[in-house]
């Protein structure tokens, strides 16, 4: 297990690589005036000061050179001052967000996560329950009821769900409010008594003991929450539904039952481990998934969320910060893998011990 | 005839098929005697498994469903029990071991963990009593450093070796039953021969009675005192191992007995192969399901289905014809 995980963690730094060369790739398809949003705030008009920051920052350099520089950045020759270098987590500037692309992730993310949290543990722990019994009970009321769920689930393009649950349960019904916070609870964050703790507005409104924040804020999240999960809900539901079908199958599952374990036992303990391991490898796409939808529902709902500026930050252009945000995704999404295989091993003594 | 540990009587078991009903099992009658070893023997879809499932309750329902018979253990109904009770039946006084060693053991489980449930489900063992155990029964079947070996799992065991741990699983609880499911079909032939082997001696050391099913006659004359011959879903013929050899009644016997190489052959002849498969049986038949491929078929093969007659003392076969001769028993 240990070895296992010890090589896991070496592919990390390869992984890495792999992705800042990508985006750097991709950084390349700009001119140097504009790739030098990287180092400064506002790109001048004239070309003698764009030639000196072309000069300055090496953007005329060989490709390695620039690489290196994009890793670790500039040192300015009079100052000392360090400038740009993601390694450093300087990402830019980002002139849609007018401020450096690292503290819109800062500020923006934790917004993002609260959502994602909320909408991951529900589909992976009711998704998971759902499809195990719809596998059980098969052709049975939970069943039927669950494909119907998940065949409209999977078919619903998310941004018409999302306007569909807008327009009923904002507009009709004014049941759920958009955005963040009502502008009274905003007050509240923003004293200086409400301490911030994680970042994540459900969490420090727990911590501090505002559970009025937390139902508000709750509030604001389930319609988004809804549309961001609804899709995952149904794939979670179809894909632990087949493995368990399938796992129910196999002889060993009779030859637990001809143990005599009791139904449970063979259930819960011989058929559904053996039926995760599928299931554990789509956790990792839904992340991937959920990272991906939160463009569209954000947007939809006006949550300021990573996913809402990402969008502004498309519609006006702004490449540096969008690839700013991918970066970060990509950064996010070789954590969930690696946190994917580790659930692999843990499962599977095959994996583990091989 | 001795009392009878196991009498099965009239058993019959469907499936629903999107093409229909099949009949699986149609109205099988066996019965097995204390420490007798009974062979069943047949192509595979001849109903051999799903007779001896179905006994356990443990055909998939739905699809499958025993529609008719009944199955007497100590006076008991087997087919009538409540899943509670016959749960307590199995693994505990009825076991059984199945075909691929590779499926049939849960590969994220550990032997140890495996082997330890039966005796702690059953017997009331502590998990430590359980683990003492399951160390001598992992011993018994012949596992070398039988105590470090629980902690592993399935994938680090040979074939063979999982087949034995499957036989230690099934022999835990001391049942007065051991149900073989082709235990060897799946394995190497030297390996086959070790698991005979080993299956004969902790039947002569333990006393059980068991049903040994398998497609291989060679295998049956080696460890059976009777066997039953299955087709379709009924049994065709049923005798002492020795009678069934000597002196085959059916049509179909006879066939399975010619395409079977033996080496105390004295004089040479061409192996026989028969041609065709077993039936699916969507309706209970009204002539006899192997006629097709019958080289003895007379006209009336076509209009009835022939019972299981007495031929003589302890041998019945279900055929028209008296193969020996040619002629009609009707």
């Amino acid at each position: 297990m240990a070895t296992y995980i010890i090589r896991r963690l070496l592919l990390v730094p390869v992984l890495l690589f792999g992705v800042t060369i990508l985006i750097f790739g991709m950084l390349q398809f700009l001119t140097p005036v504009e790739r030098s949003a990287l180092y400064v705030r506002e790109i001048p008009k004239n070309e003698r000061q764009i030639n000196s920051i072309i000069l300055r920052y090496g953007l005329d350099q060989p490709l390695y050179v620039q690489y290196w520089r994009w890793l670790t950045g500039t040192k300015d020759q009079l100052t000392g001052e360090r400038n740009g270098g993601i390694l450093f987590g300087d990402f830019g500037w980002s002139r849609t967000g007018s401020q450096p692309v690292a503290n819109l992730i800062r500020t923006r993310f934790p917004n993002t996560l609260d959502l994602t949290l909320w909408a991951l543990g529900p589909v992976i722990l009711v998704g998971i329950w759902l499809g195990v019994q719809a596998a059980v009970h098969h052709n049975g009321f939970i069943d039927q009821a669950g494909r119907m769920f998940s065949i409209i689930g999977t078919s619903f393009p998310t941004f018409v769900f999302g306007l569909l649950v807008l327009m009923i349960f904002y507009a009709n019904l004014q049941w759920f409010p958009p955005g963040r916070l009502s502008t009274a609870m905003t007050v509240v964050v923003r004293a200086a008594s409400f301490k911030s703790y994680t970042s994540l507005l459900t969490i420090d409104s727990l911590l501090n003991g505002r559970f009025d924040v937390f139902i508000d804020a709750l509030r604001h999240m389930i319609l988004p929450i809804l549309t961001l999960s609804y899709l995952s809900w149904a794939v979670f539901l179809r894909v632990t539904r087949s493995s368990m079908l399938e796992t129910l199958r196999q002889e060993y599952v009779t030859t637990a039952r001809a143990k005599g374990l009791p139904e449970r036992d063979v259930i819960y303990k011989h058929a559904r481990p053996n039926a995760m391991i599928p299931v554990i490898t789509l956790a990792g796409f839904t992340v991937v998934g959920l990272m991906g939808g939160v463009v569209i529902t954000e947007t939809v709902f006006d949550y300021p969320g990573i996913g809402k500026a990402a969008a502004e930050a498309a519609q006006q252009l702004d490449v540096i910060t969008v690839l700013g945000f991918a970066l970060f995704n990509g950064f996010i999404l070789i954590i969930a893998n690696l946190v994917v295989d580790i659930l692999y091993a843990v499962i599977d003594p095959r994996v583990r011990l091989s | 005839m001795p009392d009878l540990l196991l009498d099965v009587q009239g058993l019959e078991t469907e499936f629903k098929t999107p093409d229909g009903i099949v009949h699986a099992v149609n109205g099988v009658s066996f019965g097995l005697g204390e420490g007798e070893t009974l062979g069943v023997v047949g192509e595979s879809g001849c109903g051999k498994s799903v007779t001896m499932l179905s006994v356990l309750g443990l055909i998939p329902n739905p699809p499958g469903k025993v529609t008719a018979g009944k199955a007497f253990f100590f006076g008991q109904d087997l087919l009538k029990m409540s899943k509670e009770e016959i749960r307590h039946v199995r693994g505990a006084q009825i076991s059984m071991v199945f075909q691929d060693p590779m499926t049939s053991l849960n590969p994220v489980l550990t032997i140890g963990r495996q082997l330890t449930e039966p005796l702690i489900l059953h017997l009331g063992m502590t998990k430590r009593q359980a683990e003492t155990r399951a160390a001598e029964l992992l011993g018994m079947v012949g596992i070398p450093n039988a105590a470090e070996r629980l902690g592993d799992y399935p994938h680090q065991y040979s074939g063979g070796m999982r087949q034995r741990v499957m036989i230690a699983m099934a022999l835990s609880c001391n049942p007065q039953i051991l149900i073989a499911d082709e235990p060897t079909t799946a394995l190497d032939v030297t390996i086959q021969a070790q698991i005979i082997e080993l299956v004969k001696r902790l039947r002569d050391e333990l006393g059980m009675s068991i049903v040994w099913i398998t497609h291989d006659l060679g295998v049956v004359a080696g460890i059976a005192q009777r066997v039953m011959v299955m087709y379709g879903g009924f049994i065709i013929e049923e005798a002492d191992v020795k009678d069934l050899y000597a002196n085959p009644q059916h049509p179909y016997t006879i066939s399975l007995l010619g395409s079977l190489p033996r080496v105390d052959e004295t004089e040479r002849h061409k192996l026989t192969s028969l041609e065709g498969m077993p039936p699916i049986l969507y309706q209970k038949p009204n002539a006899c399901p192997f006629a097709p491929r019958c080289k003895f078929v007379i006209e009336h093969c076509w209009k009835e289905n022939p019972p299981l007659l007495d031929i003589e003392p302890g041998h019945r076969a279900a055929c028209w014809v008296d193969p020996e001769t040619g002629r009609s028993r009707v």
